[in-house]
């Protein structure tokens, strides 16, 4: 007979070693939460990071901190706080690092139950703001990491506390500056030893499908929670303030472009409800910039006032007029990441755009532009209607207004046709204009089609141009430079020959482009997609036209061109793209599921479960009719060889798999125990609660007894003697039934 | 020997305990729990059901869904709890174990047997709230109205039933693996005689996160007499003297004299007294009986007249005095019969005949004096004076405010 060789469980200390482990685990698992949360914090995360480390590694050190230490921890923590929400007036982020300071307290101290659950309370915290303020999906990650390593944290305290024989839990408080047994002999490899020897391997399936189901269970309960909504209003965000990242700005001086461009991370992702209305290299719009001075462009005040108004409005919804027969039924949804800009950006004019929640804004209508109040701290969701892709943009109130002006007035009148360079410069630059035109007037789309011509073939491309030294303005000496430029350049460039020429024109920042996820069907749109390109106003149509002087006309068609072969050229199925769709499967189901998601969600599982009863009963009546009309057929031996050929595989295979789980047991069973004296053992006992001992169930104990104890060559055949207990139990079973 | 066994297995693994799952008895057990089940929130179930009202109701505010999901998160984890916890306790049976004999004023053990009956997931955790109490010192189970009882004689009712009672708490200090057995015991002290009932009050659990804790009630109970606490005596010549005068001196009743028939062996006869031939022809162990069995030694007549013993710590230290004399005289081989009132008397020959005595001594209360006169000396048991004399009656008498003392044929012999 075998012997025992299962390990013995975990012992106290080996349980309170576990705790203490878990404990530093969890504490790392929150405060590293700071790494995307944008709160300056990285001096405390630094140092509790290092303190928790070393406190796990050598669980002695909490002893040697003096006592004088533990008095003075909290006073001097609320005194931190205070100081720092008294310098920085920020709550949140003083919240943050207050949550930080404890933990680290937290870590450096023995603990009782209380303060274990702390740490728990105290790393949820952390990692609950930072979800709310980034709606990341590292966040999704994080608390799936943190809420596992939470249940085995309080699981371990319950067993620790259960092995302390303690009913009422935590009870017993550790002394200070003595080192407790279990922290004296902590070996670290020697416990994932044990660990690992004591593991039972169902028992860790177990687990593993108990929090599957829970995440499963939290996913069900997140889809059926009702929701309404008390407040549109994210609470958190009153609390912090954040400078943007990009360049996105009111203002741009050359060169800020290109810096955004060295980015490569993400900037938006963008839903197209119909895949055939999408072009394959859009340009999207965030802002234009109609005065330049010295190499900067910005927003003039005066077009700021007049086309986006003083009043700034509150909503959800933005509303421009109403345009039914432009982009009819084609709904954008953009996930713009935050520190992009405040300035949405958008394909091209739109009719509606629909926030996840309400938004201080201001709209500016002619513009076809929309800034939000503040920079977003986190992703900003919103859908957009009534979209007009085209690189027209008719701008009726200009054209009125060009129409009224004088000559004086549209070269000083902000009607975006300011040189605003000095005397020789303006003169280089008509000098210019009369080059490109040949010095008679052309149409506006006649210029544009030469002056990109005349810019592409003086100036190639390059991200680091070198502008020529010089006096006068820096965009005029690289115009008639023969140097590499960038987009701004060429944007820029195109400005002042346009306004040469004398056509309006103004500078449009945003992005071109990005790519096609073929896995989650959508634009990804990277930081180094932005772009600036220029507009100039066509006074003939009274709208203005886009234009790439980076790009030729028949490049600017093909980017134009809309569909799926469009959308295939740009396609991208890197791995990159494959984690990319994950966080646009987090952004539309997670983070924007609403009510209307909710309803459509019911809706879909309530038609799938119809369709799919629907198929099953249909599927059951074929089948169960070409079963009768198989039986009903002329019967020959060769269906009658089918018919027992059939009942024999099906008994091969039930016999198979009962060998098979026989010996699967066998083979479970090798380490610890016999697989039959355990049977017997198992048959034994039912037989000792048969509810009436017959005749039958004493004569079959015996030779369960000699199965269970005697010497294996004694043995009698073991399933045979299992059968018969089997049938004796059914027996003393029936007759107890009343009859 | 006064042992109450009970061999009945109990909990959600017990045979028989499981009933058939049905949707109609699981809600109303949710609606309506059985006596006993209860779950109740820990300090850290607490703060969770907080933590998760509180940010259920940030993402109501803000309709944030990271908020929404934090919340679905907790509330999953407290649904998983409870699973955890219905599968620890699934499976596990226990039963008590009461080992005797108990005496007043000695420690008793009660033994508790585990089992673990699930397939491969051991147990962890589990308390076992026991307690032992006077039959008759329970409180009430009907139902109590405060409208009529004052509520200040409710809780004094309460408080004197918890005060007669003893608790305690075992401990599931190590994990009970998957088809393996424990043995719990609790230690406790009967204070007083008579018959007492232990009862395994509640099974808890904190596992496995200690969010709620979870308690089951348990119908098991088991009932023993208490003997009465064992007392000092002094000893006057008149015993010592009968006990030295005695016509042979034996080791024990019945080893001395004729032969006078066999009798079955019983736990306790000595081995000297084995019929060897005898238990051979028949197969069964027979012991010879002679006939000094009944002659020799004293007889015990304890008479309990509530008109004599009206203090009741006097009547309490006679019934002590009667217990220990009578082993004192059985050990020594000098008990022949022991009676108590009007009863006929009962020869004394094994340790079970001693036992019966005592156990009857544990629940022994004083006589009204409606049958009073069923205790005087011509009623008495042993009835003509020449059995009396041959036989040595010891009987009991007051000895003055509160002492006690035995009288052999009317001659002090002891006193308490």
């Amino acid at each position: 007979m075998s012997t025992e060789t299962k390990p013995p469980p975990l012992s106290l200390d080996e349980l309170a070693q576990l705790k203490w482990l878990l404990g530093g685990v969890l504490t790392l698992l929150g405060v590293w939460t700071v790494s995307y949360m944008d709160v300056e914090a990285w001096e405390l995360v630094i140092l509790t990071t290092l303190v928790a480390g070393a406190c796990v590694w050598w669980p002695t050190l909490p002893a040697r901190v003096p006592a004088l230490m533990h008095t003075l921890a909290f006073p001097l923590i609320v005194a931190f706080f205070v100081g720092d929400l008294w310098l920085t007036g920020s709550i949140l982020p003083a919240m943050v690092r207050l949550d930080i300071l404890l933990l680290l307290y937290r870590t450096a101290s023995y603990r009782q139950r209380r303060d274990d659950l702390q740490i728990i309370v105290l790393g949820l915290f952390l990692i609950v703001v930072a979800g709310v303020l980034t709606v990341s999906l590292a966040f999704a990650a994080q608390i799936l990491v943190y809420t596992g390593c939470a249940l085995l944290f309080l699981l371990t305290i319950t067993l620790v506390d259960a092995a302390h024989g303690n009913v009422k839990a935590g009870i017993f408080a550790p002394v200070p500056r003595t080192v407790p047994g279990w922290a004296t002999h902590a070996d670290w490899p020697r416990l994932f030893r044990r660990l690992h020897d004591v593991a039972d391997a169902r028992v860790v399936v177990l687990a593993v499908a108990l929090f599957a189901g829970v995440v499963a269970i939290s996913a069900v309960l997140f889809m059926a929670i009702p929701r309404f909504q008390l407040e549109n209003s994210l609470f958190l965000e009153r609390f912090v303030t954040k400078k943007a990242k990009s360049g996105f700005n009111d203002s741009i001086r050359i060169g800020d472009v290109t810096e955004i461009q060295q980015d490569t991370g993400i900037a938006l992702s963008v839903d197209v409800s119909d895949r055939s209305q999408a072009p394959g290299a859009p340009y999207w719009r965030m802002l234009v910039l109609d005065d330049y001075t010295e190499g900067v462009f910005r927003l003039s005040p005066r077009l700021r006032m007049t086309a986006f108004g003083a009043r700034e409005r509150t909503g959800a919804s933005a509303l421009r007029e109403p345009m039914p027969k432009l982009g009819a039924g084609v709904v954008w949804t953009f996930f713009l990441e935050s520190g992009v800009s405040r300035y949405l950006p958008f394909p091209g004019r739109w009719e509606r755009v629909q926030f996840r929640e309400s938004q201080n804004f201001r709209l500016a209508p002619d513009l076809g532009l929309l800034a939000l109040r503040e920079e977003p701290v986190t992703m900003t969701a919103y859908r957009v209607e009534g979209v007009e892709i085209s690189p027209v943009i008719p701008d009726p109130s200009f054209a009125r207004r060009w129409k009224a002006a004088n000559d004086s007035d549209r070269r000083h009148g902000g009607l975006q046709s300011t040189l605003n360079v000095n005397v020789s410069d303006t003169e280089r630059l008509r000098a210019l204009a009369d080059e490109i035109t040949g010095g008679a007037a052309v149409a506006a789309g006649d210029f544009i089609e030469r002056a990109g011509a005349w810019l592409r073939e003086r100036h190639s491309y390059a991200l680091s141009p070198v502008i020529p030294r010089g006096t006068g303005d820096p965009l005029v000496r690289w115009m008639t430079s023969r140097e590499a430029g960038h987009c701004e350049l060429f944007a820029g460039s195109l400005v002042l020959l346009a306004r040469a020429a004398g056509f309006p024109a103004r500078v449009v920042t945003g992005f071109r482009g990005g790519t096609w996820n073929a896995y989650s069907n959508n634009f990804t749109v990277r930081h180094s997609d932005a772009h600036a390109w220029t507009e100039i106003f066509d006074p003939e149509i009274g709208a203005w036209r886009r234009t790439d002087a980076l790009a030729a006309p028949e490049v600017q068609r093909a980017a134009e061109q809309t569909g799926e072969a469009a959308l295939a050229r740009r396609a991208d199925s890197s791995w990159k793209a494959r984690l990319d769709s994950l966080r646009v499967f987090w952004y539309r189901r997670i983070v924007s599921f609403d009510q209307q998601s909710q309803t459509e969600t019911l809706r879909n599982l309530k038609a799938g479960a119809q369709r799919g009863g629907q198929q099953l009963r249909e599927a059951l009546a074929r089948a169960a009719a070409a079963v009768r009309a198989w039986f009903g057929g002329p019967w020959d031996a060769r269906r009658v060889a089918v018919v027992v050929g059939w009942i024999a595989l099906n008994a091969g295979v039930v016999w198979l798999v009962q060998r098979g789980r026989i010996r699967f047991r066998h083979w479970r069973s090798a380490k610890s125990d016999d697989p039959v004296r355990a049977d017997a053992s198992r048959w034994l006992r039912r037989l000792g609660e048969c509810p009436v001992p017959t005749a039958e169930c004493a004569a079959v104990r015996g030779e369960l007894q000699r199965l269970r104890f005697g010497a294996r060559v004694t043995w009698p055949e073991p399933e045979g003697v299992f059968r018969r207990a089997r049938r004796a139990l059914r027996e003393a079973r029936r007759e107890r039934r009343p009859a | 020997m006064s042992v109450a066994e009970v061999n009945r297995w109990s909990g959600p693994g017990a045979r028989g305990a499981r009933s058939r799952f049905t949707w109609n008895h699981f809600l109303w057990s949710l609606v309506w729990p059985a006596r006993g089940h209860r779950i109740l929130p820990t300090i850290s179930g607490t703060v969770l059901i907080s933590l998760a009202m509180g940010i259920g109701t940030a993402a109501y505010n803000s309709s944030s869904n990271i908020l929404f999901i934090t919340l679905s998160l907790l509330l999953s984890c407290l649904i998983l709890s409870g699973v955890l916890s219905w599968l620890n306790l699934r499976g596990v049976a226990w039963r008590l174990q009461l080992a005797g004999p108990l005496r007043a004023g000695h420690d008793a053990s009660v033994a508790l047997d585990l089992r673990n009956g699930k397939s491969f997931l051991p147990t962890y955790g589990l308390w076992f709230e026991l307690e032992a109490r006077p039959v008759g010192a329970e409180v009430p189970q009907r139902a109590e109205s405060t409208i009529t009882a004052k509520g200040i004689d409710v809780k004094a009712a309460w408080a004197k039933a918890d005060a007669a009672a003893q608790r305690g708490t075992v401990m599931l200090r190590s994990r009970l693996e998957c088809g393996g057995d424990a043995r719990l015991e609790w230690g406790f002290k009967p204070e007083r005689r008579g018959r007492l009932r232990v009862e395994l009050a509640g099974v808890g659990s904190l596992f496995p996160f200690g969010f709620l804790k979870k308690e089951v009630g348990t119908d098991l109970r088991a009932e023993t007499v208490v003997w009465p606490a064992p007392v000092e005596y002094r000893r006057q010549a008149v015993l010592s003297a009968r006990r030295l005068a005695g016509g042979e001196r034996v080791a024990r009743a019945g080893a001395g004299g004729d032969l006078r028939s066999l009798r079955r062996y019983t736990e306790g006869d000595s081995h000297r007294l084995i019929h060897w031939k005898a238990s051979a022809r028949t197969g069964t162990l027979l012991v010879r009986q002679y006939a000094a069995e009944s002659a020799e030694g004293f007889a015990l007549w304890l008479r309990t007249e509530a008109s004599v013993w009206p203090r009741p710590e006097q009547f309490e230290l006679l019934v002590s005095f009667g217990a220990t004399l009578a082993e004192d005289l059985f050990r020594a081989g000098q008990l022949t019969t022991v009676a108590i009132d009007s009863e006929p008397p009962v020869p004394v020959r094994r340790r079970r005949d001693l036992e019966d005595f005592l156990d009857r001594l544990a629940v022994v209360e004083p006589r009204k004096a409606a049958s009073a006169g069923a205790g005087s000396d011509s009623t008495h048991p042993f009835v003509t004076t020449t059995e009396i004399a041959r036989q040595n009656l010891m009987t009991f008498a007051p000895d003055g405010a509160r002492g006690v003392a035995a009288y052999v044929n009317g001659n002090q012999a002891a006193s308490a």
